[in-house]
């Protein structure tokens, strides 16, 4: 026991003196903070200041359609009308597009007695933002115009079709319903999610990287001279998950004083309101432990049997796979956080800390599910570290060549 | 009564047998040379005697008892794969080895700078490892080893890529650590240092002990018929019927005689055609015995 804290003690000194430790502390959520806000200001401003033209036959029709695009939050856009538009007008239109002299050309037709269609000609097919806001602009339009057409006042039809905001409530287990915001609640769990994933997956192949450098190093004979290997891998799993814990202290703490700040407090209310429940604060270090042990004693296994970093490389993809799984059911969990696949995925123990997060972002699963899916993982931690350790206390004394798959099944034998 | 004993110990990978029923033993106060050639089973020997392999068959005691752990808080060992942590500073690595061995901080920290004045490298114990040279680690090492003044040091390749000045001040503390009456043992393919330092040798050949003994006793076994010349004048007489091999150095010649060859006979063939100053008859250096028993097959 006291060699284990001591290698411990050893690899946790070591890593938080190391500048990556610094930098990630400070940089991953500054980073995400980066990628967020970007996200979020980009999507404000996509497709508002373009230069776009409307060729219609019914210029009142066009004129609206203008009126409702410019009319949109943050628009900045320039928009002709050319109406009634004639066929020549087409082509010098499309030609405009094509010399970039417009960006887009909008083209609607209203037949008597037939369906309306509209074309849309840009140079850019991948615009999606900017169609969907050109087809709501359209169909208002011409529901504005049936609606006036049929003796509605322009006045009621606009307010008809202005839509009508829904304040959400959720009911908790107890307590009266509580306002909440679907959206920033999504965000919140999404971002939880990937810093679970980014953590436990740095601090994992934290533990891999550097068994392969004390391999390189030679140092396992010297420690083994004094040490059991699994003391060996035991202190160094616990060291790496000891950073990690203070990486993830260090964020709670910090994260806790800026949402106290005045500024958060100003910053941070009404629909932006974030709350943090007790659940969350206790189970994001409690998976974060269980998914970097069940990642870490995974890759420790299989870093004894590399000879470089570069051959490590190759096992990456068995790291990213769980979290391509498990963030690809976000629409899935999104709709129904507890339909089967949903709950089955997470009870699934590579993805269980991610997909649990995903799920808690729109309703708290129940308390057994919760339990189930520790439990699962807290046995996989136990398998892993059993085939791990086998590989780990061969593999460390092994130089010369990458092992193959006969000869790890063989290691796997002589323990 | 001996510190380490190997009793018949085997121990064999997939197709090939490291090590073949070897047994040897060393007391306290001796220095013990394992000799042999690359690939011989030296390493494969040692680390069953540190419990990092298990021999197949045979038995290992370590201070009169059947090997347990326990037993390794007394043993120093210097592996021929040499390796520190190149990021902690020295006095921070030498501390944690001796911490693993049982030593407090404190009483690490305090052996760990007596050490480093013993071994001249006390400037060195703030720097961090990587930027030592390599001569100077392999001494941090050999420091790392004794802190905890063990009672048996195994040493594999211990003066490799030490300086002929480091390699006589690691030569000295062995002596006075033997004095002191620790059992040691090193493998070496330096043979003058055997010489020099070992009581007893065990020289391994594809895994079997081919050669064991008090080195005084093994040499005595073998025939006095090597000859030191110096002299000045004609080496015509390098060419007498008495002589199975010569090397001549310009002055200095080494002779083997031919099996019943008259020493008598060369020296007065050698005085006709040239001034002697030294003619001496000697026993094979353990080199010549070593090529002779592995039968020149060593790739070391």
């Amino acid at each position: 026991m006291r060699n284990i804290f001591l290698i411990a003690r050893r690899e946790y000194m070591e890593q938080i003196r190391s500048r990556a430790f610094r930098l990630s502390t400070i940089g991953l959520p500054a980073v995400l903070g980066a990628v967020l806000a970007i996200s979020y200001f980009s999507s404000l401003g996509l497709g508002t200041s373009e230069h776009l033209a409307i060729a219609a036959g019914d210029p009142a029709l066009a004129n609206d359609i203008r009126t409702r695009l410019l009319s949109a939050k943050n628009s900045k856009a320039i928009i002709d009308v050319v109406a009634p538009a004639t066929p020549q007008d087409h082509a010098t239109l499309v030609e405009q597009v094509r010399a970039k002299a417009i960006d887009g050309l909008l083209e609607v037709e209203t037949p008597a007695g037939g369906a309306p269609a509209a074309t849309y000609t840009s140079r850019s097919s991948g615009n999606f933002m900017t169609t969907a806001r050109i087809k709501d602009a359209l169909n208002d339009g011409l529901v504005s115009e049936h609606l006036t057409g049929s003796g509605m006042k322009q006045s009621d039809a606009d307010a008809l079709l202005k839509g009508v905001a829904i304040d959400t409530y959720q009911v908790k287990s107890t307590g009266p319903p509580v306002k909440s915001n679907a959206e920033l609640s999504f965000w919140k769990g999404y971002v939880m999610a990937l810093l679970l994933t980014m953590t436990t997956m740095i601090y994992g192949l934290n533990v891999a990287r550097s068994i392969v450098q004390e391999k390189t190093s030679r140092i396992f004979e010297v420690m083994l001279a004094t040490v059991k290997p699994s003391d060996m891998l035991a202190g160094k799993l616990v060291g790496a998950g000891a950073v990690g814990l203070t990486q993830i202290g260090i964020w709670l703490v910090a994260g806790a004083a800026i949402l106290v700040s005045p500024f958060a407090a100003a910053a941070l209310t009404g629909n932006f309101a974030i709350h943090f429940t007790w659940a969350e604060c206790v189970l994001f270090p409690v998976y974060f432990l269980l998914g970097y042990l069940l990642f870490s004693s995974l890759f420790a296994g299989l870093a004894a049997t590399c000879e470089t970093e570069q051959e490590l490389q190759m096992y990456m993809p068995l790291a990213a796979a769980p979290t391509w799984l498990s963030f690809s059911m976000i629409l899935l969990i999104i709709n129904d956080s507890n339909s089967f696949w949903s709950v089955a995925v997470s009870f699934f123990p590579p993805c269980a800390p991610i997909v649990m997060f995903l799920r808690m972002a729109s309703q708290q699963p129940p308390a057994w599910q919760f339990a189930v899916s520790i439990g699962l993982m807290i046995l996989s931690i136990w398998g892993t570290l059993w085939l791990s350790s086998r590989l780990y206390r061969v593999g460390i004394l092994m130089y010369g060549k990458r092992a193959t798959l006969p000869e790890l099944l063989r290691w796997l034998r002589y323990s | 009564m001996p510190v380490v004993e190997l009793v018949g110990v085997t121990k064999a990978y997939e197709n090939k047998v490291a090590v073949h029923n070897l047994s040897l033993s060393i007391d306290a106060g001796q220095m013990f040379g394992l000799l042999g050639p690359n690939g011989a089973g030296k390493t494969s020997s040692i680390r069953m005697m540190m419990g990092i392999t298990i021999p197949d068959t045979g038995r290992i005691n370590l201070f009169e008892k059947p090997f347990e752990r326990k037993s390794l808080e007394r043993v120093g060992y210097l592996p021929e794969e040499r390796g520190l942590y190149k990021k902690m500073k020295v006095l921070e690595q030498l501390v944690f080895f001796g911490e693993l061995h049982g030593l407090t901080a404190e009483e690490s920290r305090k052996r760990a700078t007596e050490w480093a004045k013993r071994m001249e490298i006390a400037d060195s114990l703030l720097k961090k490892t990587e930027e030592l040279s390599k001569g100077m680690q392999q001494k941090i090492q050999f420091i790392a080893t004794l802190l905890h003044d063990p009672g048996l040091i195994i040493m594999d390749e211990p003066f490799s890529g030490l300086d002929p000045v480091n390699a006589v001040l690691v030569e000295k503390t062995l002596l006075e650590l033997k004095d002191q009456g620790k059992a040691i043992l090193f493998s070496t393919h330096r043979m003058d240092q055997v010489e020099k330092l070992c009581d007893s040798i065990c020289l391994i050949n594809n895994g079997q002990a081919v050669l064991v003994g008090k080195v005084r006793e093994i040499k005595a076994t073998y025939e006095r018929n090597r000859v030191i010349v110096e002299f000045e004048g004609s080496p015509s007489f390098l060419s007498s019927d008495e002589i199975a091999e010569a090397k001549n150095f310009s002055g200095h010649a080494e002779i083997k005689l031919k099996p019943h060859g008259n020493a008598q006979k060369l020296l007065h063939e050698a005085a006709a055609v040239a001034s002697i100053f030294r003619f001496e008859l000697v026993e094979p250096s353990l080199e010549e015995i070593f090529i002779e028993t592995v039968g020149g097959k060593s790739d070391a």
